[in-house]
């Protein structure tokens, strides 16, 4: 799997006119703009890179944190 | 909730046949309580049904699909839900009941598409019975070559993405069992729902979050959406239109393109620029406008529930006022940025806002017209088959609603849904091609000024009308036109006054010699003379001598005051003054006089020559006030004038046949037609004596000793005109309108009296009298009335305050263009350039040159291109954020009968206090206190004026228009005043206790203001219906929240109980006052006598009940006599009052049971009070008449319901006189169809039981009151009652027998009654 923490982190900040720093791991990313279109881009973006996590992982939780939780829960399997 | 985690079927066994609600039920969610007040307030209405269908292609395995459906459906907890009322509020639960899963095969069927969706379309139309009833349903549809799946669900129990996941899921469990897929995660259970509305609710987020958004809303204007501009309600409709309509491929293109290169989220730039457009029918007469609209927001992102088919979604306020000189990039920006705010804001229920805002009730909205971006509408994916999804509605659309499904790749589908109560279909579709139009327009600006708001086809329709209008005209003069007409009819009559007749070889004589004793003065072209005379054949010779020596002509109005003559001479500085004696003393010593003994007796030796003058010279010069005080001059050239009076003689066929009436005073230009239309046409001009042109009779009279054929009227002045007997069956072939908005009733009344056409035409003095016309043709309905379309080589635009063209609907700035505008003002170019401006689209039109003239007026487009003039740029009525269209107001007085004439204006007497006042030239029917209940049974509450004034005659300016400034201030009553009938004091005491008052409430006072919300208006219902016995309806509340409104409405419906039963309550007054029952008429019903309850209630605080007929229910059996039916009546007064004195009274039938109901209770030894009879006379007269036929006793049920039987001859069955009831608005017609029955049934038993009757000898007194009006042929008198009573007091009023309880019988009659119960 080629998707970092860092590299969702550069993406996150991307889609929404923010410096990768000002993405905290804790920050509710609707907050700090993130719509349900701009998701969806990020999903897909990822997957295509070689994701592999249930998109409800990323709908039902607000923070990078969290997502990357559940991602590195998910990966062994 | 009772449910399982995760649960493959709700396992809950309480019992839901009653529909009660288990003890374990739980409230609903914010999210959801504002979907079951909507609901609750019209629970037949099925617009919350949401649904679906999806066209499924291929080769469909139907086993699996079953299958994958009933997993679905097992495993969606929503589907399940059941709700209803709880004792704290509305409650949700599972029902262990199976959700419908029908299926139809229409393989077989010729037409299996059609018949499918008239299967779907009668499902969705139908609203279900929430605590009963299943909230879904689905359908699979087996068609010859492919699968419709048909999914329906309640609003409340799901939204549009809840919809997504559920139909999503069909397709996975499909996949699955078809072995192409895993199985899917099961969904969460719904359980979450409560759980992230309760985190919510609870959470500070929540109070950040309402503080944030009342910040946002600070100084909300009153929210307006282009269906409503009037002021009208946005209440969603049982059902919507629709217009579908894919976005063109070039335009979702540069959609894509425009938001990448400028890195903004396609679906905000989609919303921002929707929004821009609504915004711009928001826009006033001089500034930008704001729109606020509604976004509908998932409200999942983030959040437990994201996964979770249920009602969740929020629809998010967003207030666009856009700066459109802004780049179009940078403003976008700014809306994305802020729309990015919202969402954060965006769980935050919008219904709660609303009430944090006192936005309830009434037309009060938080956010107009709703935009829906939905990005993520797609098909849902069926592994192996083509899969198509059909919306087939969304929910509720309470006023537009644009959706745009899908994305730039796939495409857009764009919907336009529309409330039908607002929006025509036409609308509806000219609304979706107008922003798909401004959608590419904007795309392709620099900023959205740059963008019109009306579509190109819309300008090229404007452009071909103007061009339309193009006639090649003569290059003459008005001089020259006049010459040749003297030249081919010298002997015909030209001219006459009261003193002489001239023809035209003599007119020609005349003004040519008076032509050359003004060009010996040095008159000639663009030289002035001005003209101070009284109307008399000589003036109007003096005119057409002026012009014939080439000069203009400026009239003065002798009856203006000297300092304004001198002013405008001085402005003006003529040549000279033709001018009388008795005039001369008004003007300025200085100005060069003619007087008429000056003028040459002879005609002169050399023939006068033509004027060397040509289309530019001037041609008169009229004087208009000004805005700025000091009055303006204007320059009109002879081709201005020529144009508009050959198009006028050509249009409506002017001709020798002619004679048309001077009365017009010279200063006002519409006399300038009728000073010389005669002239080309060869038609006679009949000079009106002066001041005839403010004497109705006086016209009337004119019109007909010289059997007038043509002439004005000032719209005010033919009202009065139509009021006065004289005008009467006159017979007028044409007239005309201008200088006021005639009004759809002044063209009613017009063609009920006069025989002729009927013309409105329109156009300010700078433009040469008229620039447009309109037929008021009897068969014309159009309300408002148009002023038209535009006369020869004229154009009439209506643009927007940046000079861009708007669209049929939108109320914009009227321009004028062509060749009838003036030369400007004469010495004023500075007001010439300010109100004649370079037209901004001189070059598209091809024509370099035009100018347009600003014309100060308020008008719109009809979408016919007819312009319909809206009002004054300065005089925009508009109280408490509502636009009011006066003559509306007017035209309900005038429908009243109550007055001849009126005017109603919006007045600021005190500062920030703007009221309507009426002013009224009353009729013989009108008493204070009549007209507000009549009007307010027509109009809105805040169109009611607050006050009336009455006068002799409504005051007019020299002009004969009305004059506004002559009109007094009126006295304002205090406002506050106290709860006076029955019903208001009960809801005076209602509010009070549900609001937490000091004290009752005044009858002015409005629920929502003093802080009701949906919950307590709720409640209130419920304490008035156990306070009356009988349920108001909850919507009664919110369209009535103003407490007297309210009080009419629960009186309208019978003050208590159910307004069927034998006793009601009229009015309540003191307990220990004898009270006054009525006894009913014919048609068994009471409810008649609620004027008169009222009026006797007023005067005399007494309780008023009517006794109504038991046979209204149709299964009560029919009384045997009439002296068994008043022993019932006897007993029920004797249950309901069995003490003290009872007065009684009764309308025709009613007042002989209530003699005969006397004479019962006095043997049972009850102390009668007032005996009154309305119109009543004994059974005897009746006796030897020949028997009725049926039809007259239905007849007798349009008298009863207060029609004139006499007007509707046709209705000559029963059924017709039924259906004629339902289709009116009166009671009797919104009678339940049993009540109905019965009152049908009692008016023609009635008759049996009078003929019947043995009168009863009753020993105490009868006032019997006579209709006086009435019984022409027959000798019905007071004194036919002197057998049976001991003794007889005859009253009698000035009315006919059906008029008796009548508002205007009653104010005679109800003192008269309460002097006797004293």
């Amino acid at each position: 799997m080629t998707v970092t923490l860092e590299k969702m982190r550069a993406d996150i900040a991307r889609l929404i006119d923010l410096e990768p720093e000002e993405v905290g791991n804790d920050d509710h990313l609707p907050d700090l703009g993130l719509d349900s279109l701009r998701l969806m881009q990020l999903v897909t973006a990822w997957e295509q890179a070689g994701l592999k996590a249930d998109f409800a992982v990323f709908a039902e939780s607000a923070t990078l944190g969290e997502w990357w939780d559940a991602i590195q829960a998910q990966a062994p399997r | 909730m009772r449910a399982q985690d995760q649960a493959a079927a709700p396992a809950d066994s309480s019992p839901t046949v009653t529909g009660n609600p288990p003890p374990d039920a739980r409230p609903l969610t914010e999210a959801q309580e504002g979907l079951w007040y909507f609901q609750a307030l019209d629970p037949a209405n099925p617009i919350l049904n949401t649904g679906q269908y999806l066209e499924l292609t291929g080769a469909v395995d139907l086993a699996a699909l079953r299958e994958a459906l009933a997993q679905t459906i097992a495993e969606s907890q929503a589907l399940h839900l059941r709700f209803g009322a709880g004792a704290d509020g509305p409650v949700q639960w599972l029902s262990p009941d199976p959700v419908t899963v029908s299926e139809t095969d229409l393989r077989d069927h010729p037409d299996a598409k059609a018949r499918a969706l008239a299967m779907m379309r009668q499902d969705t139309d139908r609203a279900i019975d929430l605590a009963r009833e299943p909230v879904a349903a689905f359908a699979l549809f087996l068609l010859p070559d492919r699968v419709f799946l048909y999914e329906r669900i309640h609003h409340l129990a799901i939204d549009g993405y809840g919809m997504v996941l559920i139909t999503n899921r069909i397709g996975e469990h499909y996949g699955h069992l078809t072995g192409q897929a895993p199985a899917p995660l099961p969904f969460p259970s719904l359980t979450r729902a409560d759980d992230e509305d309760a985190l919510y609710r609870a959470s500070d987020r929540r109070q950040t979050d309402a503080a944030w958004w009342r910040a946002q809303m600070a100084g909300l204007p009153g929210v307006t959406s282009p269906g409503t501009l009037g002021g009208e309600r946005a209440i969603s409709a049982h059902e919507f239109r629709r217009e579908s309509l894919w976005l063109p491929p070039a335009l979702t293109a540069s959609l894509a393109a425009f938001s990448q290169a400028h890195k903004l989220g396609w679906p905000d730039v989609l919303t921002a620029l929707t929004g821009a457009y609504l915004a711009r029918w928001a826009a006033g007469d001089d500034g930008d406008g704001e729109a606020v609209i509604g976004m509908p927001f998932m409200a999942r992102m983030g959040r437990k529930i994201a996964r979770l088919p249920c009602m969740a979604m929020n629809v998010l306020p967003h207030r666009i006022r856009p700066d459109e000189a802004l780049p179009l990039p940078d403003w976008l920006a700014a809306e994305a940025q802020a729309m990015r705010e919202s969402r954060k804001h965006g769980l935050y229920r919008s219904e709660q806002l609303r009430r944090d805002l006192g936005l309830i009730g009434g037309a009060r909205r938080l956010y107009g017209p709703l935009i829906n971006v939905q990005p993520f509408d797609r098909p849902p994916v069926f592994p192996g088959l083509d899969v198509q999804l059909h919306i087939l509605g969304a929910g509720a659309v309470e006023d537009l609603t644009f959706t745009f499904r899908g994305d730039p790749d796939a495409g857009i589908l764009f919907e336009t849904d529309a409330n039908p109560g607002l929006y025509s279909s036409d609308d509806t579709r000219a609304h979706a091609l107008r922003l798909i139009a401004f959608l590419t327009a904007a795309l392709q600006a620099q900023r959205l000024l740059d963008v019109p708001s009306a579509s190109p086809a819309e300008i090229a329709a404007d452009d071909a009308r103007a061009k339309a209008t193009r006639q090649d005209l003569p290059d003459v003069t008005l001089v020259d036109l006049i010459l040749a007409q003297m030249q081919a009819s010298p002997d015909a009559p030209a001219l006459r006054d009261q003193t002489q007749r001239l023809t035209y070889a003599e007119f020609d004589a005349q003004t040519a010699a008076l032509a050359q004793s003004l060009i010996a003065r040095d008159a000639g072209p663009e030289s002035i003379i001005a003209v101070a005379m009284e109307r008399s054949a000589a003036l109007s010779i003096a005119l057409v001598a002026i012009m014939r020596a080439g000069a203009a002509y400026l009239p003065l109005d002798p009856d203006h005051p000297p300092e304004r003559l001198a002013a405008i001479l001085a402005m003006a500085q003529p040549l000279l003054t033709l001018t009388s004696p008795e005039i001369a003393s008004s003007l300025p010593p200085d100005a060069t006089l003619l007087l008429p003994d000056a003028w040459p007796k002879s005609t002169p030796a050399t023939p006068l020559p033509r004027p060397a003058i040509n289309g530019d010279s001037l041609a008169y010069v009229i004087y208009t006030s000004g805005s700025t005080g000091a009055p303006k001059g204007v320059m009109i050239e002879q081709r201005a004038i020529v144009n508009r009076l050959l198009w006028m003689r050509d249009h409506y066929g002017i001709g020798p046949a002619d004679r048309i009436l001077q009365k017009t005073p010279a200063t006002f230009d519409v006399s300038v037609w009728e000073f010389f239309l005669p002239y080309i046409s060869g038609a006679e001009l009949v000079m009106a004596p002066p001041g005839a042109h403010r004497d109705p009779t006086a016209i009337a009279g004119l019109i007909a000793e010289h059997q007038i054929t043509t002439l004005h009227f000032v719209p005010s002045m033919l009202s009065a005109f139509l009021a006065a007997p004289a005008s009467d069956g006159l017979q007028i072939a044409r007239t005309f309108c201008s200088g006021e908005e005639l009004t759809a009733d002044q063209r009613g009344r017009f063609h009920a009296r006069i025989k002729g056409e009927l013309h409105n035409l329109y156009g300010p003095t700078e433009a040469a009298v008229d620039v447009s016309y309109w037929p008021a043709t009897s068969e014309d309905r159009s309300n408002p009335l148009p002023i038209g379309w535009p006369v020869w080589n004229t154009r009439l635009s209506v643009l927007d305050h940046h000079l861009r063209p708007v669209p049929p609907g939108m109320p914009g700035n009227l321009y004028l263009g062509g060749v009838q505008l003036a030369r400007g003002y004469l010495g004023r170019p500075d007001l010439t350039a300010e109100r004649f401006i370079p037209d901004p689209r001189a070059s598209e039109i091809g024509q370099p040159d035009s100018r347009l003239y600003a014309t100060g007026d308020v008008a719109k487009l009809r979408p016919d291109g007819a312009v319909v003039y809206l009002g004054r740029s300065d005089h925009q009525v508009k109280l408490r954020g509502l636009r009011i269209e006066l003559g509306e107001i007017e035209a309900a007085i005038m429908a009243s009968g109550l007055a001849r004439e009126c005017v109603v204006l919006a007045r600021e007497d005190r500062a920030g206090e703007k009221r309507l006042v009426a002013y009224l030239v009353p009729e013989a029917g009108y008493a204070p206190g009549l007209l507000a209940p009549r009007l307010a049974a027509r109009l809105p509450a805040y169109m009611v004026p607050g006050s009336e004034v009455t006068l002799a005659a409504l005051p007019v300016t020299a002009n004969g228009k009305l004059d506004r400034k002559a009109l007094p201030a009126p006295e304002f009553h205090a406002s506050g005043r106290d709860a006076a009938t029955g019903a208001e004091r009960l809801l005076a005491r209602l509010y009070a206790e549900i609001l937490h008052l000091d004290a009752p409430a005044p009858v002015e006072a409005d629920f929502f203001a003093l802080g009701g919300d949906s919950l307590s208006a709720v409640r209130l219902c419920l304490r008035i219906t156990e306070e009356t016995g009988r349920d108001p309806g909850l919507g009664t509340i919110f369209e009535n929240p103003i407490l007297d409104m309210l009080a009419a409405k629960l009186d309208a419906a019978g003050p208590t109980d159910d307004g069927l039963g034998p006793l009601i309550r009229l009015a309540q007054g003191a307990p220990d006052l004898a009270p006054l029952v009525l006894i009913h008429p014919a048609g068994g019903l009471g409810w008649g006598y609620r004027g008169l309850a009222r009026a006797v209630s007023r005067d005399s605080n007494r309780s008023v009940f009517a006794i109504q007929h038991p046979g209204l229910n149709p299964e009560q059996p029919l009384p045997e006599s009439l002296g068994s039916l008043a022993t019932r009546y006897a007993d029920l007064i004797n249950r309901a009052q069995p003490l003290g004195i009872i007065h009684l009274a009764g309308w025709s039938v009613g007042g002989i049971i209530a003699q005969e109901l006397a004479a019962e209770l006095s043997q049972m030894g009850r102390e009668v009070g007032l005996l009154a009879l309305l119109d009543s006379y004994p059974t005897d007269v009746w006796r030897d008449e020949p028997e009725p036929d049926p039809v007259a006793a239905l007849r007798a049920l349009l008298a009863i319901a207060g029609y004139d039987p006499e007007a509707h001859h046709d209705l000559d069955t029963r059924a017709k006189v039924v259906a004629f009831l339902r289709a009116g608005d009166s009671a009797m017609g919104a009678l339940p169809d049993l009540v109905l029955d019965g009152v049908v049934r009692l008016v023609t038993d009635t008759n049996r039981l009078v003929r019947s009757h043995q009168h009863r000898h009753y020993d105490g007194a009868l006032t019997h009151i006579r209709a006086g009006r009435d019984h022409q042929d027959r000798d019905l008198t007071a004194a036919l009652w002197q057998p049976y009573a001991g003794a007889v007091e005859a009253l009698e009023v000035p009315f006919v027998h059906a008029e008796m309880i009548a508002p205007a019988a009653v104010a005679l009659i109800a003192p008269e009654l309460t002097k006797r119960m004293a």
